[in-house]
């Protein structure tokens, strides 16, 4: 290292991110834009080589080898968030939230916080996003609780804690890989599964579990990271800038959810998708349902300080605006 | 070249020919100072595998019965995978079980020559195996770091030690056997300390890539095993990108850890416990029966056989290890020439791969549709691949036919239905198993590891309790064998993606793919060169890797020339389907090699005509698109 000197400093920082999102999507367009402007705000000290759809593994694998050092960034969904600090978790409670904004307000609250957990893991939390809410996609009408008893409900095998939570609430889950997810429904080892809209098109899930719920369970919110020692090599001045980018795409990202995935919906109900609506009398069976297994989602899945900041945002953004908690 | 197999004291592994690698005699001898450890690996081997069959099939059976469930099995079942790897892995290297190159045996017994090449080869493999086994001790250290705990309390880490331990013993293993002087073991041991050297100098990386590279192809040449020659080379390519070489681990981890992988070990277990029964003289005699008085009936079942097996085998090669030593006999003793057999049975390994409920469809299908342009539904793709996949089966068993007649087998005998009867009563436990495994399969009951474990059950309960053709007191002994045979295959595919892991980090399909978009521009050229790109990256990525990199890159481009998204499925996976038979390293070779005991190009001559015949069929399919495309108007998409 002693003769590094200024031949490092013509170096550029090569930073090696991968994420889940799909090559030639439009997520994935906009990915690609930031880290081609991480490229001309540094003049080109800072180049991403970025991998996309998976390629470098799921988010367990990508946060992992963040770890070794062989990965230095990554748009991790919850999934991957979970795997450097469970808190994240909170954020992403089945019914805890019924509105962006709702969800909005909480993150904002606990962001700093979040980050912080983040940070002494070695990681910087660089921005916000997320995939739009998870719905209820199943191969029968799902409208109130006990209509998804009977059904097998996809769950992640990683996560045993979120099993014993569903079983106990007296559902059906059936912990298999994600690998394993698109076979299950077409066997019918799986019959129903939780995902946004965008994300039943693009793996085409929804051709074979064609009724959606309308009813907004969680949002899958993600975040792009980078390890600590990676960040510190970039020249502190050139940091904002990336920072700035980063939350650039972040925020488009959002926006994009936000408008298309409507669009999505509409787009599969032009190929056989069915809706099936939820009443006021259906939502409180489901409220009712869920918050009896919430003392099970503290103790076992989400850390409980974080399960009780997260509901008390929630409680706080509803008694200031009361009319926002009833909206979808 | 040879696969190297057990020494017969050993009770030796059941593959036909070959011989010990270099160094089993003087490993063995090593095992012996340390038999404990022999034997704590032997009951660790067969409790892993007992294990990882019973836990999916307590899952499978409780789903019914109020969803009574291990919380967290498929954590479970993912450790056990890595330790059947890892301590299968280090078994095979005690009985000489890991694929080798071994040109030293053209030198003769005892020479010098033949001294200083296993004292080389098996110094890099020392060297290699220590320097994974480091990047093995980092990913665990890693792991710590993250802190998993496993449901019931015990943190991941422990459990992942068995990477670098084994890895550890492995190295010793080969240093023993370099020498039988310590003279030469302290070279090996030299040459341990030499690796890490290397890696400890910074900045010297570019200059010693190639010197390093030559050294490890030179090794696996001269008879070091295989996954040493892909595992080094992918050591020394991380290390030349300035990539940690824990990255090689990561990528060995991601594969062995991944979910659906148990099935691998599962179904070879369950090939293994019929291979070692009286299962195949029972199956000769049904079909015997059946097609006895039709020329090449035999080789139209082993192609139908193998076809089916595939389907839910996913193309892993799984079909070859299972059944392989199935149906070769079976072949043998109706009169086929060696070299057909060999190369039939090498061919079928992955026919069928395009018929449901085949995994790679179904991963071409999520990953293909991942651009938001494009839609390419699974059932689609099996619909559209029926007839192409059938046309497939249909030319090698017309060739099957066609050899059948010519070679003089077994004297037609005399068709009778009482025999047929009596044969399938006595082969309706084997005959029913297949079935078994689809309806379990298909119906929804249980998923593909679960299916497996049934599998596996299945078969130790009809050839120990049923049929009886295993005394129970046999069955560790089958189990062990079959073990090491999967560790050493673990390895290789392991390894194999730590090369594959490489090429995504380098970004190499990228670049490739862009030279194509730049100079190819009309719709024959392109399905053309995706004919030949497929058919050497299908043999050298493994085919889930294949599909993930090259699916996403390859459907836009097609769309772009004009080619119907599942009509270019259709072609991709059949491509890959010959991809498994490319020279000089499709897997269906390795994995026939390493079954039957036969020198790779051995096997590259047995299986050309093969190759020519299906290749005749991958151009139809790639040019007749209405063989694909028809029957989807049939039915109206
Ligand atoms: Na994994
Ligand atoms: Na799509």
């Amino acid at each position: 290292a002693a003769g590094a000197g200024p031949a490092a400093a013509q170096q550029p920082v090569v930073i090696k991110m991968a994420t889940l999102v799909p090559e030639g999507s439009s997520w994935h367009l906009i990915i690609k834009e930031m880290a081609d402007k991480w490229k001309t705000v540094s003049g080109g000290r800072v180049v991403v080589r970025l991998y996309a759809g998976g390629v470098a593994g799921d988010d367990a694998d990508v946060v992992r080898k963040m770890h070794l050092g062989t990965l230095n960034a990554g748009v991790l969904t919850e999934v991957g968030l979970a795997e450097i600090d469970r808190s994240v978790l909170a954020l992403s409670v089945p019914l805890m939230f019924s509105s962006y904004d709702e969800v909005d307000y909480a993150l904002e609250k606990m962001r700093s916080g979040l980050e912080a957990k983040m940070a002494a893991k070695g990681f910087v939390t660089l921005a916000w996003l997320d995939g739009g809410w998870s719905h209820i996609f199943a191969q029968k009408p799902v409208a109130v609780p006990d209509d998804l008893k009977p059904l097998k409900l996809y769950t992640p095998s990683g996560d045993p804690g979120a099993v014993e939570v569903y079983k106990a609430a007296g559902f059906n889950p059936v912990p298999l890989p994600t690998t394993e997810l698109s076979t299950a429904l077409q066997t019918g080892l799986v019959s129903a599964v939780q995902i946004p809209p965008q994300v039943a098109v693009i793996t085409q899930y929804y051709t074979h579990a064609k009724y959606m719920t309308d009813l907004n369970w969680l949002l899958l919110l993600g975040a792009t990271v980078i390890d600590k020692a990676t960040w510190e090599k970039i020249p502190a001045d050139v940091r904002p800038a990336l920072l700035e980018a980063a939350r650039d795409a972040g925020r488009r990202l959002r926006a994009d959810v936000r408008q298309n995935g409507e669009s999505a919906v509409e787009a599969m109900k032009k190929r056989g998708l069915v809706v099936v609506p939820v009443d006021a009398r259906a939502r409180e069976l489901w409220r009712r349902a869920v918050e009896n297994a919430y003392p099970r989602v503290r103790a076992q899945v989400v850390p409980s300080d974080a399960f009780d900041e997260a509901l008390r945002h929630r409680d706080e953004f509803r008694k200031r605006s009361p009319g926002a908690a009833r909206g979808q | 070249m040879t696969a190297a197999t057990g020494s017969p004291d050993d009770g030796g592994l059941p593959v036909i020919g070959g011989r010990p690698a270099p160094g089993a005699r003087a490993a063995a001898a090593a095992s012996g100072a340390g038999g404990w450890v022999a034997r704590c690996e032997d009951a660790v081997l067969v409790a892993a595998l007992a294990l990882a069959t019973v836990v999916p099939l307590i899952d499978a059976l409780g789903r019914p019965l109020g969803g009574f469930h291990i919380p967290g099995s498929a954590l479970y079942v993912q450790q056990l995978t890595l330790w059947l790897a890892f301590v299968g892995g280090l078994a095979a290297t005690r009985l000489g079980a890991h694929l080798t190159l071994s040109t030293s045996q053209l030198f003769p017994e005892g020479s010098l020559a033949r001294r200083a090449a296993r004292l080389a080869a098996l110094s890099v493999a020392a060297a290699v195996v220590a320097v994974l086994a480091y990047a093995s001790a980092v990913l665990v250290a890693g792991s710590r770091q993250e802190g998993h705990v496993l449901p019931g309390g015990l943190p991941e880490w422990v459990s992942e030690c068995v990477m670098p331990v084994a890895l550890g013993l492995m190295a010793l293993r080969f240093a023993w056997g370099a020498g039988e002087s310590w003279r030469g073991r302290a070279v090996a041991v030299a040459a341990v300390g030499l690796a890490f050297a290397c890696g400890a100098v910074p900045g010297h990386a570019g200059a010693l890539v190639w010197p390093l590279a030559l050294l490890v192809v030179a090794a696996a040449l001269l008879g070091a095993p295989v996954f040493v020659g892909m595992g080094g080379l992918a050591l020394v390519l991380f290390f030349a990108d300035g990539t940690p070489v824990a990255g090689v681990s990561a990528e060995v981890y991601r594969l062995i850890a991944s979910p659906t992988l148990p099935a691998i070990p599962l179904l070879t277990a369950a090939g293994y416990v019929l291979a070692e029964s009286g299962a195949s003289s029972r199956l000769v005699r049904f079909f015997r029966a059946l097609f006895g008085g039709m020329p090449g009936g035999m080789a139209v079942m082993v192609a139908a056989v193998c076809a089916l097996f595939t389907t839910f085998t996913g193309g892993s090669g799984v079909t070859i290890i299972a059944l392989g030593g199935l149906v070769y006999p079976m072949l043998r003793e109706d009169g086929y020439p060696e070299g057909f057999s060999l190369g039939l049975v090498t061919a079928a390994g992955s026919l069928g791969l395009l018929f449901p409920p085949s995994l790679p469809v179904v991963l071409y299908s999520v990953v293909a549709s991942s651009s938001q342009q494009l839609s390419v539904p699974a059932e689609s793709l099996y619909l559209a691949g029926l007839v192409p996949g059938l046309l497939l089966v249909v030319l090698v068993a017309l060739y099957g036919i066609h050899v059948g007649r010519k070679a003089a087998t077994r004297e037609a005998e005399p068709f009778s239905w009482r025999e047929v009867a009596r044969s399938l009563w006595a082969a309706k436990w084997e005959l029913l198993l297949p079935v078994f495994v689809i309806v379990l399969f298909a119906s929804g009951v249980a998923s593909m590891v679960e299916t497996a474990a049934a599998a596996c059950a299945y078969a130790v309960i009809v050839e120990c309790f049923v049929a009886g053709d295993i005394p129970l007191r046999r069955l560790p002994g089958v189990l062990l064998r079959a073990s090491a045979l999967m560790g050493a295959v673990l390895l290789l595919l392991s390894v194999a993606m730590g090369l594959t892991g490489y090429l995504v980090v380098a970004q190499i399909p990228d670049l490739v793919l862009s030279w194509v978009k730049i100079h190819i521009h009309s719709q024959m050229v392109f399905l053309l060169a995706l004919n030949v790109l497929l058919l050497v990256l299908g043999s050298v990525l493994e085919i889930y890797s294949a599909i993930i990199i090259l699916a996403p890159l390859v459907a836009p481009i097609g769309v772009a020339f004009g080619v119907d998204p599942i009509h270019l499925g259709v072609i991709f996976l059949a491509n890959l389907e010959l991809g498994f038979l490319f020279p000089p390293v499709g897997l269906n070779l390795f994995l026939s090699s390493s079954r039957f005991g036969q020198p790779l190009p051995r096997l590259y001559r047995h299986v050309l005509p093969f190759l020519a015949i299906l290749g005749v069929g991958v151009l139809l399919i790639t040019y007749l698109p209405s063989m694909s495309l028809g029957i989807l108007k049939l039915f109206g998409r």
